[in-house]
């Protein structure tokens, strides 16, 4: 499978050096020596009675005790670009890991994972291992409570893509702990290698869609409140292309697979956390400016990729003031379509596409704060923008099989 | 003193015979010069025709070339194999999502750009011994090919450059997003004509002024409005850095139970 190897340090493995196999590994990320213990900590909490390898890329955290762990340390064949998400490297690194281990699921944990609570680390490992009565999915996805200015990008268009595309009601597609049984590991790997032998090690990777495209089942798992790390890069232009654009990408290559008609597994909705309105008004305005720039500025490029009837909508937000500026799900939903059969078409160049998309998000993002600020509950919001995604979704395919058709 | 005239000195000929030999005199004149360019343009035929059957063989076995290429790589489905290798990065250059297209048409335009370099060296060989027309008409010839690839190539990258400044400036949120994306497109414009200009060697040293004085122009245009409309923002910009603290790309230390109620967490 793959062409690099992954290395365990056998000077580093701890405690029961003499096992081979665990019924469950987990990988974690780069931490520091307190992290690390933390997150050990509530690794023993949750697997108190269970055959749990845990491996790290740290040779000092696998020398500390850790009484019913088994802790090695291994060397990546390539290091890990110490991203703020899974990156392609990752994938490839716990697969390996897996196969040296004989390891029958997985348990993938991104950075800042001493934030999750051993009851979730329980559910997520528990989801692909099964129970006495059941068998273990595929994929476990964690489902955070966050607040309702958090994980904006997700929300507004990696959650109602995936969900109206690939019939996948996980919350956070670009979820950065998961669950993982074998088969998944070792597709998700091929995936990986594909990018790796590239040199592409920061390269996303779309475990949904893939589970979903697969055949394979994909749950996600309540994990409460957790720190999500942001990305080092402070351009949000740079970083939404880059995670958009990887995503479109995916969505293209699996064009035969979402064309088919999908039904969406039912969405829970998750308890949001207590939304403070204070700052609201300051928040919003740079984002209601910045878009009626874009407005008076972008709209000759917008026009190449909008039909008329979303340039008319964007034409009344731009004079609508921050009281009453509400963008509405089917205009969004119809955007991101647009921009996403722009890519595909290559309308206009990619970089171009992708970065007039940014100020139409930020026009989305303030309607999603003005509204949540008003007393709507923001996951009634999403759900209700995943909805309208899924009810436009014959446009999108029509369009993705006929783009050259009027199209008012 | 008188002079005496002589008459026989300068002996006037008859009317008409005079202005039937000015007539023949130009009549020949004429004649000679049709017979000129007659003979000109019945030496050019063979080298254009040469051009052509060049261009138009090299372009028919471009056609057969493509249509059999397309049909190999079809049948190899190499469309599905690049697919799978999407991360290589090949497929951003591939019209339509085809790489086989793009194969395709790569093959045609190359066999028609090497028809269009086998013509004209025919088309130059052919008037090795006429040294005027070769003087002349040829590197002129071969000049406006450059030239216009030249104006071309300028025009692409005016509109990429003006689209990517605009694009970035309305993200950076600059109110004269727009006039600094026409002064660039209008920059690489000026430079462009400059170059085709001075390529097809028209106007000498007054281009290059006009070009130095045009140039110069804008960029100052650009520099005093920029200047003088962002002095406040760079003020601004620059007491904030400074009074700005140390910020963490990541919050180690923060509680997970007491995330920031009022940061706007895009990831």
């Amino acid at each position: 499978m793959a062409t690099t190897s992954t290395t365990v340090d056998p000077h580093h493995s701890a405690q029961h050096p003499h096992k081979t196999q665990a019924a469950l590994l987990v990988s974690l990320p780069s931490l520091t020596q307190d992290a690390a213990r933390d997150l050990l900590t509530h690794l023993a909490e949750a697997f108190a009675a269970k055959s749990v390898m845990v491996a790290t890329p740290d040779a000092d955290v696998a020398l500390l005790e850790t009484p019913s762990l088994r802790v090695v340390a291994y060397t990546p064949a390539v290091p890990s670009p110490g991203s703020w998400s899974l990156t392609a490297t990752d994938f490839l690194t716990v697969h390996e890991l897996a196969q040296q281990h004989q390891a029958s699921s997985m348990l993938l944990l991104g950075p800042e994972a001493q934030s999750l609570t051993a009851q979730a680390l329980h559910g997520l490992a528990e989801a692909v291992q099964g129970t006495a009565g059941s068998n273990g999915c595929d994929l476990a996805t964690a489902r955070y409570s966050l607040q309702a200015r958090s994980g904006l990008v997700n929300s507004a268009i990696l959650y109602p893509l995936s969900r109206a595309l690939f019939g996948a009601a996980a919350r956070f597609p670009l979820a950065i702990d998961l669950g993982l049984s074998t088969r998944l590991a070792a597709r998700l790997a091929a995936a990986a290698q594909r990018f790796t032998a590239a040199n592409q090690h920061e390269a996303l990777l779309w475990p949904v869609s893939e589970a979903a495209v697969a055949g394979f089942t994909i749950t996600q798992v309540e994990a409460g409140v957790r720190l999500l790390p942001q990305p080092t890069v402070h351009d949000l232009n740079g970083i939404l292309a880059h995670v958009t654009g990887s995503f479109f990408s995916d969505i293209d290559a699996k064009a035969a697979f979402w064309q088919r008609s999908r039904v969406a597994q039912p969405a829970r909705l998750a308890d949001p956390l207590a939304v403070s309105g204070m700052h609201t008004r300051d928040e919003v305005q740079p984002m209601l400016e910045a878009f009626r720039n874009a407005y008076g500025n972008l709209s000759e490029i917008w026009s190449l990729v909008l039909p008329p009837q979303s340039l008319l909508g964007l034409k009344r937000l731009s004079v609508l003031s921050a009281e009453t500026f509400i963008m509405p799900d089917s205009l969004w939903a119809r955007i991101v379509y647009d921009f996403l059969l722009a890519y595909r078409l290559r309308t206009i160049n990619r970089g171009h596409l992708l970065g007039a998309l940014t100020p139409l998000y930020l026009a989305w993002v303030a309607s999603h704060i003005l509204q949540t600020s008003s007393g709507r509950d923001p996951e009634q919001h999403i759900e209700a923008l995943a909805a309208a995604f899924e009810t436009d979704k014959p446009y999108l395919v029509s369009r993705w099989r006929w783009p050259d058709r009027f199209n008012p | 003193m008188q002079i005496a005239l002589q008459p026989d000195q300068y002996p006037a000929p008859p009317a008409y015979p005079e202005n039937l030999s000015m007539w023949h005199q130009m009549s020949d004149a004429l004649h000679q010069s049709v017979l000129r360019v007659a003979s000109l343009l019945i030496s050019i035929l063979p080298g254009l025709l040469a051009f052509i059957l060049a261009l138009g063989i090299l372009t028919a076995i471009g056609v057969l070339l493509s249509y059999l290429l397309r049909r190999g790589l079809t049948a190899a489905k190499f469309d599905d194999r690049m697919a799978r290798k999407q991360s290589t990065g090949i497929s951003d250059w591939s019209p339509d999502h085809s790489p086989t297209a793009l194969a395709g048409r790569f093959t045609f335009w190359g066999c028609v750009v090497l028809g269009l370099i086998i013509g004209i060296s025919a088309f130059d060989a052919s008037y090795a011994n006429n040294s005027e027309l070769t003087m002349s008409l040829l590197p002129f010839l071969t000049r406006t090919v450059g030239a216009v690839l030249l104006l071309f190539a300028g025009n692409l990258i005016a509109r990429f450059l003006a689209r990517t400044v605009l694009i970035g400036a309305v993200n950076t949120q600059l109110q004269y997003a727009r006039f600094l994306s026409m002064g660039v497109k209008w920059l690489v414009l000026v430079l462009t004509a400059a170059m085709v200009l001075d390529h097809l060697q028209i106007g000498g040293t007054i281009v290059e002024l006009a070009f130095g004085i045009l140039f110069g122009g804008i960029v100052l245009t650009l520099s005093l409005a920029v200047g003088l409309g962002s002095r406040e923002l760079v003020t601004r910009s620059l007491e904030r850095t400074a009074e700005r603290p140390e910020r963490r790309p990541f919050a180690v230390n923060q509680s997970p139970t007491e995330p920031s109620e009022s940061a706007l967490r895009h990831f």
